[in-house]
């Protein structure tokens, strides 16, 4: 007889939050119709090295760039591999030994620094820069996925006049003639076209050509810009500038339909921030969110109110005449008008009263955020609230543009295709961007680009743009060009090149370097021109130079600056009264077109791991859908997968139906970037196309929209499915207030056994590596997803795959729905209408005593001696008896091999050659047959052991804390991960092993996982609940 | 109760056909390889032949693809692989019963039966043995399963069910295939002294190894096969207990259960019987043995079939009822979940094939009646597949962590894969039924009247009557 006690389970209490994931599963959990049942029962995831001297390390790029597509050649014989040792090595390339070079990306408006590493010449992996602000050593995950763009084998090799190879003098020889015929007029009808930019060169460069050309117009379109944000700032202060947020300093946080820590500019910066005022205690941080459907933020959020687009400035409105209403003297900035605004119909009091009472509370340490989405009168409303409350310069600051030319993008794009219709347009250059894909439907630009006489077209694919212009030119990867970048707090990074192209491409200042004239068109030249001040000698300035490179900064973040101040007249010009619109109803539906989190506008479609990577919030993945509510989609009698025609006008568009919960009712979330013609082989055809429905005068949302069912029906993948959480331990949460009370509730939910171990207790006395993953500051942003992928060479298996549960992650993020059951009735439609979200990343907890080792009849999974649990690849025959007993499914199986079954067959049987390039030599590449997990990054940990071994002399020391990082860890911009030896009692991993919030998931099992988990705590308001 | 008794004087019926004799038997039996191949063997042949082919595709596809052309995946590791491999263990065990066990314990009507069992669990264990060979992911290295001395030091890990699996099911192979062999080597040789031409001399002369049927060889036979029955039935209990500790040992509520053992066993046999029925029934019928094998074998294998299947039926209750009285929520849910989830379905196809349809034979009339009795094997043999999808899939695909949870879709490959397993089965027994004496010539001969040492001491005119009464009394 056994004396253990048995766990005892107490079944969910009454009042207990109900976990579930979808809406399907819901129903199947709740439903007593059989009939419903059985239609869902079947239902079915450092710091920079030294910096070399620039012109040798180029040359070396170059000739590493050759060696490494000789070394990749490979015919259908074995492939012959020619080594060219290095007869005089380079001066600071060492064989095997990484390097890391500072370089900048624009993040929709926001330059985020980067250290990229570097394999002999090869990029192969994404970090932030430390020493960058708007970084601080974190990333997003598009930053993280950016190393595939590079590797992209659809990438246009070379320019083409009609779709003809031509060589670059070929081109140049064009542009030159095009530009000759327009020297006599200035310019007269010559165009280019261009994305919003926050390069110093390029606002140089342009003044250049405008010099050159004085009658040449220079406009600007971006899928997904700031106009809104800028013109707001404009409106509000006279001059463009960028709200730059200080989330740390903020208690309490309201966004207006800003995707703060996903998708608008400066999400790592916000979510970093974010994430420091998160911490459970008496000053955590307070989230409120407006939005129509779910984001990243949204799912963070306290509270959230699920409200059409097109009230979001009602919304405001009615709460800046409640802060009138209550401290008149404050808010006298406001016109006396906005007194009378109300509610639009469906807002709760308490969101009017609570949350304007709440951001009084903490006045100066409040913030407002408006997001891109929302007309500029808002973002005037936003920054004269900021302001009266005390906000401007705490939590919020503004940074005056770097381009204060740049225009309202449609405003600019209609006045150019308009220009085109009238035959004012002889030549046009577009650089960057796919205006034939994503201009709005209404300018008909595509029609119009194949009219004009000489078009010269700029991008890194021959994409659907390229395809109508008469000559396209490769763009080049960020990480193959020079270039700089101003961050949105104000500080400038210079882009330096990790590889020369690797195909005949030009960035978009070398071409605009082209058409200045500019006495040298490289990109090098180009930007040094443009940072050397006058007067300061060369020898000086190469100094700085150096410098920046090795850093990563050239010029640093602006702290004070110059006050802005909200114009009272401009006030009240922004909120002039307008007519609210009819009713939001089955005929009458908004349509909100989003900013996709992966592809953004589609500018990353061809990149295999966003595809494949699941939407945060709908776990959708290789597609995009319509989202609808639940009461929108009974209404309209839709379900999840069918086919929608969705008209708006004389406009329409067909795209699959989503019913999601959270989404506002009436309200139709649109994500744009979908449906691309021209990707490549990984892009083309995935999703759909919703520019269709797009017009330049309502970029973001339009109501005045119905829905039409098809028939048709549409298979979507997801990574994560159908399930509640059944009462399970598994994402623990409590309220700031529960956790106050009861500081370790989540031990006390998910207990350890209570009984003595079976066998002796194994010591580890070297290192004892361990992880927590704090729940209460992770966003489920999915960019741990990504770097883990980057940095262990994880395959992407394809729509198909994903649909038969076969995705590869080793790091998932998964996400579970949360509905009180305080709602009352479980068939309340409120309960899953409007759910709060819980994520939780999972990857391999490396289990002391790991159910999967000793079911392994070869030993290819065992212990290390610091406790890992490790796989020996070439051991292992495949028996998946490991992942069958692994009570977390997170050991992944190479069910087919992957690299080669590729989604870039069929064209390549192969990995493509470039794609090679990519892979991290210190990780094996695992063929079909093998089972594989996290190892907790196993060669990071052995590359700085080497290392501490080897230094102090020789004699060695012991890794320090935070000396090694995980991918994941290292990525996190909420800084959630954290890793390191336990066997270190002042380690930051040993005191956080000690956390209150700490627990084990699944402990009760006796596994012994070595990562814990944080519960999540949320913060809500008092005065919102009941 | 004497073993040498006459049957009728223990209460039995005749286990062959009154009119039976020693020549009656050799013919009947011996005819079937000496005469042309009815055109139903043929058919039947060809029909088996053509699906081993479309096993060796689909083999073939599976080796140079990899594991994804099946439709396992994570979280269902294991799907259609391991449910055959379980079916066919469990299958190969009624043969070993029947020939050792019920030898043990002097149970007669086994003669006309025991063969044609063995040569199933022979078979069957060969289909079993074809899926864990292939079903892992790279086959080219399924040898680091053997302990084979090496200089990187790498051994099997002996903790692993899975390499126990490999121990206990290749002795049981070993052990049937001497068991079966030494059985047919009298029989062997009556097919040799029968033959009319010199390759089928030479062949079953071969095969007979040189038996003349003297005193000493029978002496030797009769000791080697009564040790090789008393090495078969404890491998009856062990193999299919080893078998259910790949689950039983496992973590995986469904799984890790103590029930499992016994349980598999019963099942085994369960399944075991119901294929021995099916086949009989149809070699039977075709091949005219109504003389050997008789209402009583048929009426007597159904009533083991009611046994076990009600064994079983307690043991899906019994795992129920522990799920609840155990208080674990993950178990709990797991038993809910097979009846009432997304794999409904396969649970009460399993439990109307497994327990209801067996109750049929409480009644006389319904277990002796052929068709009936043909067509609950059937349904056994369903079911049976189905406990072992049901115990596998629905206990995978929902396990601890909601968000890992999914669905298993069988591919075109799982379908061939299995039809093919059928086809290599029944290629196999074809070509046993054809070539080697389905029926234990020799052993059947020891159940006539005429095997008795005391027959024809007694001819008083009821000379037919075998049980007389002072034959009774002398059994003692």
């Amino acid at each position: 007889m056994t004396r253990r006690k048995p766990y005892e389970f107490e079944g969910p209490a009454p009042d207990a939050a109900v976990y579930w994931t979808s809406l399907d599963d819901y129903t199947l959990q709740h439903s007593d119709d059989p009939a419903a049942r059985d239609h869902l029962a079947p239902e079915f995831l450092p710091s920079a090295l030294d910096f070399s001297d620039g012109v040798s390390r180029r040359s070396f790029m170059t000739l590493m760039g050759a060696a490494v597509a000789l070394g990749t050649l490979e015919g259908c014989r074995r492939p012959v591999d020619k080594i060219v040792p290095y007869a005089r090595q380079p001066e600071d390339v060492a064989v095997n030994v990484t390097s890391y070079y500072a370089t900048v990306l624009d993040r929709r408006g926001e330059g985020l620094g980067l250290l990229v590493e570097s394999h002999e010449g090869r990029p192969t992996k994404v970090e932030g820069n430390p020493d960058h602000t708007a970084s601080h050593g974190k990333t997003d995950l598009l930053a993280q996925a950016s190393v595939l763009d590079l590797y992209d084998p659809d990438r246009a090799r070379r320019p083409s006049e009609g779709g003809v190879d031509k060589t670059y003098a070929d081109f140049e020889a064009a542009l030159h003639g095009a530009l000759e015929a327009h020297g006599g007029n200035g310019g007269t009808g010559l165009r280019v076209l261009a994305q919003p930019s926050i390069s110093p060169t390029f606002v140089r460069l342009r003044q250049a050509v405008l010099r050159r050309f004085p009658s040449a117009r220079f406009h600007t379109w971006s899928a997904a810009s700031n106009s809104n944000a800028r013109e707001g700032a404009r409106l509000a202060f006279g001059q463009p500038a960028l709200p730059v947020y200080t989330l740390e300093r903020a208690r309490v946080v309201l966004s207006l339909d800003a995707d703060l820590l996903q998708t608008e500019a400066g999400a790592v910066r916000n979510t970093r921030g974010f994430a420091q005022g998160r911490r459970p205690g008496s000053d955590m941080n307070r989230l409120y969110v407006v939005e129509p459907t779910f984001t990243t933020t949204g799912a963070t959020a306290d509270h959230r109110l699920r409200l059409a687009a097109r009230d979001v400035e009602g919304y405001a409105l009615a709460l800046a005449a409640e802060l009138l209403r209550t401290h008149p003297a404050e808010f006298a900035v406001l016109p006396g008008s906005v007194a009378s605004a109300h509610a639009p119909e469906g807002v709760p009091a308490k969101w009017i009263a609570a949350v304007a009472r709440d951001l009084w509370t903490h006045r100066g340490a409040s913030l407002i955020a408006a997001g891109s989405r929302q007309p500029p009168s808002l973002h005037v409303l936003v920054h004269a609230l900021n302001q009266a409350l005390g906000n401007a310069g705490e939590t919020v600051r503004y940074v005056p543009a770097v381009d204060a030319d740049e225009r309202d993008s449609a405003g600019d794009l209609r006045d150019l295709t308009q220009a085109i219709g009238a035959g004012q347009v002889q030549t046009l250059i577009v650089l960057g961007g796919n205006p034939a894909y994503d201009a709005p439907a209404d300018l008909g630009f595509a029609e119009k680009l194949r009219g004009i006489a000489h078009s010269f077209v700029l991008s890194s694919h021959r994409d659907e743009t390229a395809a109508l212009a008469k000559w396209h030119v490769p763009l080049a990867h960020d990480f193959e060009v020079w270039g700089d970048a101003q961050s949105l707090d104000g500080a400038v990074a210079v882009r330096q090149p990790l590889i020369s192209p690797l195909f005949m491409a030009r960035s978009e200042i070398e071409v605009l370097g082209l058409v200045a004239n500019a006495p040298s068109a490289q990109g090098h030249d180009l930007v040094r021109e443009t940072h050397q001040a006058p007067g300061v000698p060369t020898v000086l300035f190469d100094r700085q130079w150096r410098r920046a490179l090795n850093r990563g900064v050239l010029v640093e973040a602006a702290t004070g600056g110059p006050a802005f101040t909200v114009q009272a007249a401009a006030l009240a010009q922004a909120l002039t009264p307008r007519t609210a619109g009819a009713a939001l109803g089955s005929g009458n539906l908004e349509v909100n077109f989003l900013v996709d989190a992966k592809l953004v506008d589609g500018r990353h479609a061809n990149n295999a791991w966003l595809q494949e990577l699941p939407d945060p919030v709908t776990k959708i993945c290789w597609d995009n859908a319509a989202y609808l509510s639940p009461a929108t989609a009974q209404a309209l009698g839709v379900t999840g997968g069918d086919v929608l025609r969705v008209t708006k006008g004389s406009r329409s568009i067909e795209i699959v139906a989503w019913v999601l919960p959270g989404q506002a009712d009436w309200s139709l979330g649109l994500p744009l970037g979908w449906g691309r013609t021209h990707a490549g082989r990984v892009g083309s055809h995935r999703g759909f196309d919703v520019n269709g429905l797009r017009a330049s005068d309502a970029l973001w949302f339009v109501d005045g929209v119905t829905v039409a069912k098809t028939g048709a029906r549409y298979a979507l993948s997801q990574t994560q499915d159908h399930h509640q959480m059944e009462g399970r331990p598994i994402a623990v949460e409590a309220t700031l207030a529960e956790f106050e009370s009861t500081p370790n509730f989540a031990a006390l939910r998910s207990p350890s056994p209570r009984t003595l171990p079976l066998w002796r207790e194994v010591h580890y006395d070297g290192y004892r590596w361990g992880m927590t993953i704090d729940l209460a500051s992770c966003t489920g942003c999915n960019t741990c997803v990504v770097a883990c992928q980057s940095e262990n060479n994880i395959p992407v298996v394809g729509k198909e795959q994903v649909a038969r549960g076969r995705e590869m992650h080793w790091i998932r993020v998964d996400r579970y729905f949360v509905s009180p059951r305080a709602h009352g009735n479980d068939r309340d439609p409120e309960a899953t209408s409007d759910p709060a979200v819980a994520f939780q990343p999972l990857a391999c907890v490396q289990c002391e005593n790991a159910p999967c080792e000793n079911v392994c009849p070869v030993n290819a999974t065992v212990h290390s001696p610091e406790g890992l649990n490790e796989m020996a690849y070439n051991r292992c025959i495949g028996t998946r008896y490991c992942a069958n007993n692994c009570p977390y499914k997170v050991r992944r199986f190479n069910y087919l091999n992957w690299h080669n079954d590729s989604v870039y067959q069929p064209e390549d049987s192969d990995v493509p050659e470039t794609v090679r390039m990519q892979m991290n030599p210190n990780v094996t590449v695992r063929f079909r047959g093998v089972m594989e997990k996290c190892t907790y990054c196993v060669q990071r940990i052995q590359g700085r052991k080497i290392e501490a071994n080897r230094s102090n002399g020789g004699h060695g020391r012991r890794v320090a804390d935070g000396e090694l990082m995980t991918a994941c860890q290292q990525a996190c911009p909420a800084d959630a991960i954290v890793f390191g030896d336990l066997n270190d009692r002042q380690s930051r991993i040993s005191q956080l092993h000690q956390n209150d919030r700490r627990y084990a998931l699944l402990g009760e099992l006796g596994v012994k996982p070595r990562t814990l988990y944080l519960a999540k705590v949320r913060n809500p308001n008092p005065e919102m609940l009941g | 109760m004497s073993f040498h008794a006459p049957i009728r004087a223990i209460g039995e019926k005749d286990l062959v056909a009154p009119k039976s004799s020693f020549r009656s038997i050799t013919e009947a039996v011996s005819r079937v390889s000496e005469t042309p191949a009815p055109k139903g063997w043929w058919i039947a042949f060809l029909t088996a032949l053509s699906f081993t082919g479309v096993l060796g595709l689909a083999v073939g596809y599976l080796f140079w693809r990899g594991i994804g052309v099946w439709g396992n995946n994570s979280p269902v590791a294991w799907a259609w692989d391991i449910t055959n491999f379980v079916w066919w263990v469990g299958i190969g065990h009624a043969g070993t019963l029947i020939s050792a066990v019920l030898f043990l314990f002097r149970q007669k009507w086994r003669t006309s039966i025991n063969r044609f069992a063995e040569a199933m669990t022979i078979f069957a264990v060969i289909c079993a043995l074809l899926f864990p060979g292939i079903h892992v992911g790279r086959v080219w290295h399924a040898y680091y399963l053997f302990p084979i001395p090496n200089q990187m030091g790498a051994w099997p890990n002996f903790k692993s069910p899975l390499l126990w699996d490999v121990f206990a099911v290749s002795t049981y192979f070993t052990v049937s295939l001497l068991f079966w062999y030494v059985g047919l080597i009298p029989d062997f040789a009556t097919l040799r002294d029968r033959a009319k031409n010199a390759t089928r001399r030479f062949s079953y002369g071969f095969l007979a190894l040189g038996w003349r049927g003297s005193n000493r060889h029978w002496q030797t036979y009769e000791r080697a096969y009564m040790i090789l029955a008393a090495l078969s039935t404890p491998l009856v209990l062990s193999v299919h207990s080893v078998v259910s500790f790949d689950f039983a040992t496992s973590v995986e509520p469904g799984w890790h259960t103590t029930i499992f053992p016994p349980y598999f066993v019963a099942g085994a046999v369960f399944s075991g019987f119901a294929m021995v029925m099916t086949l009989l029934l149809i070699a039977r019928a075709v091949f005219k043995l109504t003389d050997l094998v008789t209402m009583t074998h048929i009426e007597l294998m159904n009533k083991i079939m009611l046994a076990t299947g009600t064994l079983v039926g307690y043991a899906y209750a019994m795992e129920f009822f522990i799920a609840w009285y155990s208080g674990n929520q993950y178990e709990r849910y797991v038993f809910i979940n097979r009846a009432t989830g997304p794999y409904a379905w396969a649970y009460w196809i399993m439990i109307t094939c497994n327990v209801i349809s067996p109750q049929l034979f409480w009644s006389k009339r319904l277990r002796t009646n052929i068709p009936l009795s043909f067509v609950v094997s059937i349904f056994i043999n369903i079911g049976m597949w189905f406990e072992r999808f049901v115990i596998i899939v629905t206990s995978l695909h929902r396990d601890f962590v909601p968000s890992s949870w999914g669905y298993f879709h069988p591919t075109l490959i799982d379908i061939g894969t299995y039809l093919g397993s059928l086809g290599l089965f029944f290629t196999l027994f074809l070509l046993f039924l054809r070539w080697v004496p389905m029926i234990a010539i020799a052993e059947l001969k020891s159940v006539l009247p005429e095997a008795s040492p005391h027959h024809g001491e007694h001819q008083d005119g009821a000379s037919e009557e075998h049980g007389t009464p002072a034959l009774a009394a002398e059994g003692n």
